[in-house]
């Protein structure tokens, strides 16, 4: 990508898209109780799919470095959030719930790093299918 | 209108994370800390506006827009899992704790400003 203007739209575009989807959970999401639970859909969703983006779906389909720029870090890098995390975990210890405080930081510092983990299995296990159908076509 | 306010603010923080991102090819250093000083100093961000600012509109815009956009939870434990499976254990298990407590941090730190 040559020009700057041009970084600019399509992160723009995708950031755009990411963030407004994230924001829109978070009112769906809403609970009663005050537990982040759009925060924690965003960020778990958004960390599976990424690395299944990145190691599968950019090679499958040849994704240009733009298609990757819009979608990996406009799209998802802006649809998860590290800062409303750690404004949720202060919220919860802020206003003494505990046990929610930590449910949300199990899940969240866990649980992301094993979705991560996920897909990327997620992404090999696509990729070796297709080989196989590809390797079977041939003979 | 919020889906325009946030929208706006996350995009800029976005062009902002890909400018700094673009540093972290040209250091040579073998640890995601570009993406970990993103997140903590979003984190700190946050909290000072979190603390300073009353009107909602103008916090939508650059605490769940900017702050939202600039720091990133998906890069993050992606970078995670890359570490774990080239077997840097040590440098994913740092990464890890460096990023949560001093997160965490930023964010408290922030808010008492």
């Amino acid at each position: 990508m040559r020009k700057k203007g041009e970084v600019f739209l399509f992160l723009f575009i995708g950031a755009f898209i990411g963030s407004d989807l994230r924001y829109l959970e978070s009112l769906i999401f809403k609970t009663s109780s005050g537990f982040p639970l759009g925060t924690i859909v965003a960020n778990l969703s958004g960390a599976l799919v990424l690395p299944f983006l990145i190691h599968y779906l950019q090679d499958r389909f040849n994704l240009s470095k733009r298609v990757i720029l819009t979608l990996s870090t406009g799209v998802l890098g802006s649809y998860t959030t590290f800062s409303t995390f750690t404004a949720d975990a202060y919220r919860l210890y802020n206003s003494g719930q505990w046990v929610f405080l930590l449910i949300y930081l199990t899940i969240t510092m866990i649980g992301g790093f094993l979705v991560a983990i996920l897909g990327n299995y997620w992404a090999a296990s696509r990729a070796f299918n297709d080989y196989v159908k590809r390797e079977g076509r041939k003979k | 209108m919020n889906f325009l306010i946030v929208g706006v603010g996350a995009s800029i923080g976005a062009f902002f994370r890909n400018e700094l991102t673009l540093i972290q090819a040209k250091i040579k250093i073998d640890f995601p800390i570009i993406t970990m000083l993103i997140n903590i100093s979003g984190a700190i961000i946050l909290g000072i506006l979190t603390a300073q600012i009353r009107n909602g509109a103008i916090l939508l815009l650059l605490g769940t827009g900017f702050c939202g956009g600039f720091t990133t939870f998906g890069t993050f434990n992606m970078e995670l899992s890359q570490l774990w499976f080239q077997h840097q254990i040590w440098r994913c298990f740092w990464y890890f704790v460096l990023t949560y407590v001093f997160g965490i941090l930023g964010f408290v730190i922030g808010i008492h400003i």
